[in-house]
């Protein structure tokens, strides 16, 4: 038995989570600096922020706004559709990561959440999940609807994504706030009264990586032996998904690696799934 | 008697503003923009290379690239008073003008800004107000400051007998001479206004 829990203590020195938040905070700092840089010191490098971001040459476009402007003025722009490409492809291919592993809001939760736990001294937040999951695609349907409406994208404008960087952008340089920040504050409030509940429920951003991410190929798995039910994964969870009932395989999973992390056995693992 | 009259139509008026406050999610009213007015006026313009304002609200994502790039700082977005225009770039060519550096006609990942040559940007036209010009009205004849600060001298601005005269075929709309115009109207305006003439112009498909 001794010898078998040295073994297993080896198997999971590894940890996503630090890596996963000092990519949160590099991201983070990322879109806090750029507007210094660009306005104050005139260096174009890096440009933008979750809306579109540029790097060099390399374009980013957040998926929901490419399409949405594509649907709304119902033309084609081919560097659009460049720029859009590499976020789908990710999304295609590992899932909601953005969401997890870069998005600002992920960084502001996971901060007050660290906060929290050291307050109380606990490992994980008590939650529970009063509304049905499917509800994000009723929000993704929904936006792009009154999007379709209003003929403007008008509610990317409002999508805490990118809200958070051009926050940061109009305090930089016109030395304001905007009053539209207010979404912001308003989804971290969400957030302390239950666990994400923007990202899980109403984040149309999420919604659309999540329908692409659905036929993902980075999935989270478990070894049917090693696992000994103890319900810490769902604990740990950021979506109160149970990785034990194979719930890690559904599409809202946004394979942030937390339930491997508290897995005790290691029978949790992120696997490759082959065609 | 004609004073009363004034007075119930300063209700009226009054009662008008606060059902317009009561539909206020829908319409935010904000002097005299409202949520579906476009904000393009005198003096109001989109960037250089701007497509045409019936489709600009609906192909801009709002990603602000422009404005962080904009090394003047000319560019603003617009709060969300502005309803669906809300998170667009503005230019207020009096406060800044743009210097026509063609930084944010690069930076557009959705091709609102469309990519165009310095002397081919068409923002608006100048437009002299002879009434309020000194020079025009000759009583400050040596005021040629809008022809000393176009970037386009002798080409899209020129002096006729020392008076200031618009060539319309040349002129950006850049509102350098806007800014630089040293005469404040009533109405806030200078004595030679950027009108965005071609900004209601046909779309491209």
């Amino acid at each position: 038995m001794v010898e078998k829990k040295i073994s297993l203590k080896k198997k999971r020195h590894f940890r996503y989570r630090p890596i996963r938040f000092l990519m949160l905070l590099g991201a983070f700092l990322l879109i806090a600096i750029t507007p210094y840089l660009n306005s104050k010191l005139h260096f174009n490098f890096v440009q933008g922020w979750f809306q579109s971001l540029s790097i060099g040459k390399l374009w980013f476009v957040s998926p929901l706004e490419g399409l949405e402007s594509i649907l709304t003025s119902r033309l084609l722009y081919g560097p659009l559709l460049v720029g859009m490409a590499i976020p789908v492809i990710i999304a295609l291919f590992l899932g909601r990561v953005f969401c997890s592993w870069i998005c600002p809001i992920s960084f502001l939760s996971e901060l007050i959440d660290r906060i929290i736990l050291k307050i109380k001294g606990k490992r994980y937040r008590k939650d529970a999940n009063p509304l049905p999951r499917s509800l994000i695609w009723y929000a993704l349907i929904g936006e792009i609807l009154l999007a379709l409406v209003i003929g403007a994208p008008i509610f990317v404008f409002l999508s805490p994504p990118g809200l958070v960087g051009r926050e940061i952008m109009v305090a930089t340089i016109f030395h304001t706030l905007a009053i539209e920040g207010v979404v912001v504050i308003m989804v971290l409030l969400m957030h302390l009264f239950q666990k994400r509940f923007f990202c899980k429920y109403l984040c149309p951003l999420g919604g659309l990586l999540a329908l692409l991410g659905i036929k993902r190929r980075l999935v989270i798995q478990k070894e049917e032996e090693l696992c000994v039910s103890c319900g810490t994964c769902k604990r740990a969870c950021p979506f109160t998904l149970d990785p034990e009932k194979g719930q890690a395989l559904s599409p809202y999973c946004w394979n942030c690696g937390e339930c491997i992390d508290s897995c005790k056995t290691g029978a949790l693992n992120f696997k490759w799934k082959s065609l | 008697m004609k004073s009363k009259s004034r007075k119930n139509k300063g209700r009226r008026q009054f009662i008008k503003e606060i059902l317009a406050g009561s539909v206020g999610l829908l319409s935010f009213r904000y002097k005299k923009a409202s949520a579906i007015t476009s904000p393009v006026t005198t003096n109001r313009l989109r960037p250089p290379g701007a497509v045409s304002e019936r489709i600009f609200p609906s192909k801009c994502i709002r990603c602000g690239r422009c404005v962080e790039v904009c090394p003047y700082n000319c560019i603003v977005p617009l709060d969300i008073k502005e309803g669906i225009y809300a998170g667009t770039p503005l230019i207020y060519v009096e406060d800044i003008p743009c210097y026509l550096c063609m930084k944010c006609v690069e930076v557009c990942p959705t091709g609102t800004l469309q990519p165009i040559k310095q002397n081919e940007t068409r923002m608006g036209l100048a437009v002299i107000d002879k009434h309020a010009c000194k020079t025009w009205n000759e009583e400050l004849a040596l005021c040629r400051t809008c022809y000393n600060v176009c970037p386009f001298k002798e080409t899209a601005i020129k002096l006729d007998q020392l008076r200031p005269v618009v060539i319309e075929e040349y002129c950006t709309g850049c509102g350098l001479c806007t800014h630089g115009c040293p005469v404040v109207t009533k109405d806030g305006k200078k004595a030679i206004n950027i009108e965005p003439i071609y900004s209601q112009g046909p779309v491209k498909w």
